[in-house]
């Protein structure tokens, strides 16, 4: 090759290799704010030498590839950050949900609900048998069913949102899964012809978001393919192929490519799944069950009390609220199926009064059921014992209740329960149920305020209407240790409350811990792999220069050209 | 060191986000004026707030309480001051009456006045308190006190149908003040000790003209007012308890209420500050944003 023809070539070569290396640059340009782009880097490199007149001459210069400026480490870290994050944004986002639900800040929290329906108490206390006390009582006790089982039925919303939003999850992971094995293919195809800068970074993209919803870990194969697997190491894809999660409405299932699926629930920690899991499967029910240890406490204790006493009237016909579901067991033992079999103390007794048609006691005095005696510890023992007192019957009905009723012109009451079995029944309580969700005030009470036992049986059988020993000893309830709880009802609803803050406040911090540490990342990643503008704007002038100065080359050559043609 | 165009714009976002974010934290403190609007806002204060919550909710009542009980020691005070009047008058009259001087006629016409007065006390000893009577032991809605007659319409006796437990209410956490009376244990039976049987013995000798019979109601009197004066007194000592009592929870009701309102009320001085740091911080991070980002090598080339 002659001299010139090299200089034109090399020339050429070099507008050439300059062009390329500003389409790069103007791509970069183009994606400086697309997420997770990766700036693009021409690689120029001078091309080999030729021999010329026994020198080795270089010819110029050439684009050897375009590489991609990414640190794969930095992008390993940034993802783990992103799964921690992405739990402790939504644990945060549902905590204030839960705040919210147990909002103290207004007049229908639970704790001023509590502080009315003692204040109730005293109130009847103060006039025992006013009818406008025992309405407002009636009142506040239904009042702080609602509290309770509005509470309930909220958390049990708020955890199937959540199983909601773990089927959408799912949804979501197996999309980005098999986009990521799609484009491994694509990866693997485009390669072998050059490089693929773009669809790697598209990939990036996709396994970010991947892992947002999930922890995950992932590696790159000699083929470019990415493997990629949950946490705990369940592959989601390998190579062109990938694996789903399935969402059976309470656990999260791998998807083998053999037989059967794998519940991976307890293995995901990480991403929305991994905070939808804890909240719902940790945070959640643990706050549940301490709501349900306070309005069972609750239930118990003020049943407990109410039992000891009688209304203005005394009753014909009373059913127990609480089933047993083997009448033949001992009442005390698990296995009578009564919802506080284990309150009741066996060595305890219980005593019932039964009154004549005008008002005085029948029998002479009380009739002591011992509940431990002989023929007495069951349920259907107890029916039969009561059932052989004159004037009175009782049966067990086919679901399991005590029904006690009188003989025509006979009434009854009952007093000086010290074995907890008529509260463990339901006969003559305050409450129903044993938990948050099922507690409501007994029927009978709300159909007759006058059966709200603010008085009690004095030793002689005498009801006084202004009698108010129940209602006082009620009121000081509020003040004793709750027997399951260790600690009064009021102190164990604030500590409860108390921890929601502390979990709530830790998961903001982490929350907060995380944004930074992710941010931080971020900013890393950014400068090695995101576009400057100045930086390509420099490039930009650096390549236009230099294309310049080659089609300055040309024109050099193209005059030595002329000059040598005119010297013939 | 390589700063990508992203990374400036990110952090300005991320910055002004937060700087916001704390504005509107202040904001909300100065306009609910409380420190605690979540649980999380300071659970452990939080805590304390509600235990303070319940303890004056709790004073509330008891003051009520109080209140009630005030209301029947001041109505039996009033009813047995009233008697106390009676009987004293009773006592002069038996002591004009016993003079020999006195005719038939005046000690009739007195005994009609003794009749008048046992009627009285009687109706004094069924006084009620908001619907309750009070000197019926726990027989609150039972008019204690009946007047029993003869054929022919003389007083005979009186009966008692209260009971001799005494209505309490909780004036404290665990302490309960017997403010009801035993009705029986104040006036008498009626029938073998008291007042109502002295005033009846002293209508009867009166109307017999029996002179000694006067002598003896006027020794009896003296003792049913001695015995009245002692009920009245013991009605003045637990006044006196309740005093203490409202005095007590008035003093704590204001330290509580000080201490729950330094809890979870804002210092609204250092809240509105705070909003006014936080908002030139805010301010002056957007003025140094606005800078940094308008800032590009393309406006030079």
């Amino acid at each position: 090759m002659s001299g010139i023809s090299l200089l034109l070539n090399t020339a050429k070569e070099a507008l050439m290799a300059q062009q390329l290396a500003m389409d790069v640059i103007g791509h970069n340009v183009a994606n400086v704010d697309t997420p997770d782009y990766t700036r693009q880097v021409p690689i120029l490199q001078a091309k080999n030498p030729a021999e010329y007149g026994g020198m080795i001459v270089g010819t110029g210069v050439d684009v050897t590839s375009i590489q991609r400026n990414a640190d794969a480490f930095i992008e390993n870290r940034l993802q783990q950050r992103q799964s921690d994050l992405s739990a402790s944004s939504e644990k945060e986002l549902y905590m204030n949900v839960l705040e919210g639900i147990f909002d103290e800040s207004s007049e229908r929290s639970l704790s001023s609900q509590m502080a009315d329906f003692w204040n109730a108490w005293n109130d009847l206390a103060n006039n025992p048998s006013g009818d406008s006390e025992r309405s407002a009582l009636c009142e506040r006790g239904a009042l702080i069913c609602q509290a309770f089982s509005d509470i309930s039925a909220d958390l049990d919303q708020l955890h199937r949102e959540l199983n909601l939003s773990l089927d959408a999850g799912v949804g979501h992971i197996n999309e980005l899964t098999g986009k990521i094995a799609a484009l491994n293919e694509q990866i693997v195809a485009m390669s072998a012809s050059g490089d693929a800068n773009d669809l790697i970074d598209q990939r990036q993209h996709l396994i970010n978001q991947l892992s947002e919803y999930l922890d995950i870990s992932y590696y790159s194969n000699s083929d470019n393919t990415m493997t990629v697997t949950t946490g705990k190491g369940y592959a989601l894809v390998s190579r062109a192929e990938s694996y789903g999660l399935s969402f059976d409405g309470n656990s999260v299932r791998w998807e083998s490519s053999g037989t059967g699926t794998t519940d991976i629930t307890d293995t995901i920690t990480g991403g929305k799944m991994g905070g939808w899991l804890d909240m719902r499967d940790s945070i959640i029910p643990g706050y549940k069950d301490e709501l349900n240890q306070l309005s069972s406490s609750l239930i118990w204790e003020v049943n407990n009390i109410h039992v000891q006493g009688v209304g203005l009237e005394t009753v014909t016909d009373v059913t127990g609220t609480y089933e047993a579901s083997d009448a033949t067991q001992n009442l005390w033992d698990q296995n009578s199926g009564l919802d506080f079999w284990n309150s009741i103390d066996s060595t305890g007794t219980f005593d019932i009064w039964v009154y004549d048609s005008s008002g005085n006691v029948a029998g002479g005095g009380p009739n002591t059921i011992d509940i431990d005696g002989a023929g007495v510890n069951t349920l259907n023992g107890i029916a039969s014992t009561v059932d052989g007192i004159a004037g009175l019957n009782a049966e067990v009905t086919a679901d399991g209740k005590l029904r006690i009723y009188s003989d025509s012109g006979y009434s009854f009451a009952f007093s000086d329960d010290t074995s907890g079995v008529l509260a463990a029944l339901g006969i003559n309580t305050f409450f129903t149920g044993s938990d948050a969700s099922g507690m409501t005030m007994n029927a009978g009470l709300k159909e007759n305020r006058n059966l709200i036992a603010a008085a009690r049986v004095d030793a002689t059988g005498e009801i006084a209407s202004g009698d108010n020993t129940n209602a006082l000893d009620m009121a000081e309830l509020q003040y004793r240790d709750a027997a399951t709880l260790g600690d009064t009802l009021g102190n164990y609803l604030a500590s409860l409350e108390g921890s929601i803050g502390i979990k709530s406040q830790s998961i903001t911090r982490t929350r907060e811990y995380d944004e930074v540490m992710l941010n931080n990342l971020k900013e890393t990643r950014d400068n090695i792999s995101a576009v400057s503008i100045d930086e390509e704007m420099t490039q930009l002038i650096k390549h236009q220069h230099a294309y310049a100065a080659a089609a300055k080359l040309i024109s050099v050559a193209d005059e030595m050209y002329q000059a040598l043609l005119e010297t013939k | 060191m390589r700063i990508s165009s992203k990374t400036t714009y990110d952090a300005i976002k991320y910055q002004l986000a937060r700087t916001a974010a704390d504005l509107v934290k202040a904001n909300e403190i100065v306009t609910s004026g409380k420190r605690i609007n979540k649980l999380s806002d300071d659970p452990i204060g939080l805590v304390q707030v509600l235990s303070l919550r319940e303890s004056l909710s709790n004073m509330e009542q008891l003051s009520r309480n109080v209140s009630t009980a005030r209301t029947w020691l001041d109505g039996g005070e009033t009813a047995l001051d009233s008697a106390k009047d009676l009987i004293t008058d009773m006592k002069t009259l038996a002591l004009q009456m016993a003079n020999g001087t006195v005719g038939a006629d005046e000690r009739a016409a007195a005994a009609a006045q003794v009749e008048g007065t046992l009627e009285q006390i009687v109706s004094l000893a069924n006084t009620q308190v908001s619907g309750q009577y009070i000197f019926a032991g726990t027989r609150t809605d039972t008019k204690p006190f009946d007047i029993l007659l003869d054929g022919s319409g003389n007083p005979t006796g009186v009966s008692y149908a209260g009971n001799d437990t005494l209505f309490a209410i909780k004036i404290g956490k665990t302490t309960n003040l017997e403010v009801g009376q035993d009705g029986e244990g104040v006036f008498g039976d009626g029938a073998t000790w008291g007042i109502f049987k002295s005033l009846i013995d002293f209508k009867t000798a009166l109307e017999s003209n029996n002179v000694a019979g006067m002598n003896q109601a006027m020794g009896d009197l003296d003792t049913d007012l001695n015995h009245m004066i002692s009920a009245t007194s013991e009605i003045g000592t637990k006044g006196v308890r309740l005093d203490v009592k409202e005095k007590i929870l008035e003093d704590l009701n204001l330290s509580y209420s000080e201490r729950k309102s330094q809890l979870e009320d804002a210092d609204i001085l250092a809240a509105i500050s705070d909003v006014n740091a936080k908002e030139t911080a805010y301010q002056a991070a957007l003025a140094s944003s606005a800078k940094v980002m308008q800032m590009s090598l393309i406006d030079y080339l």
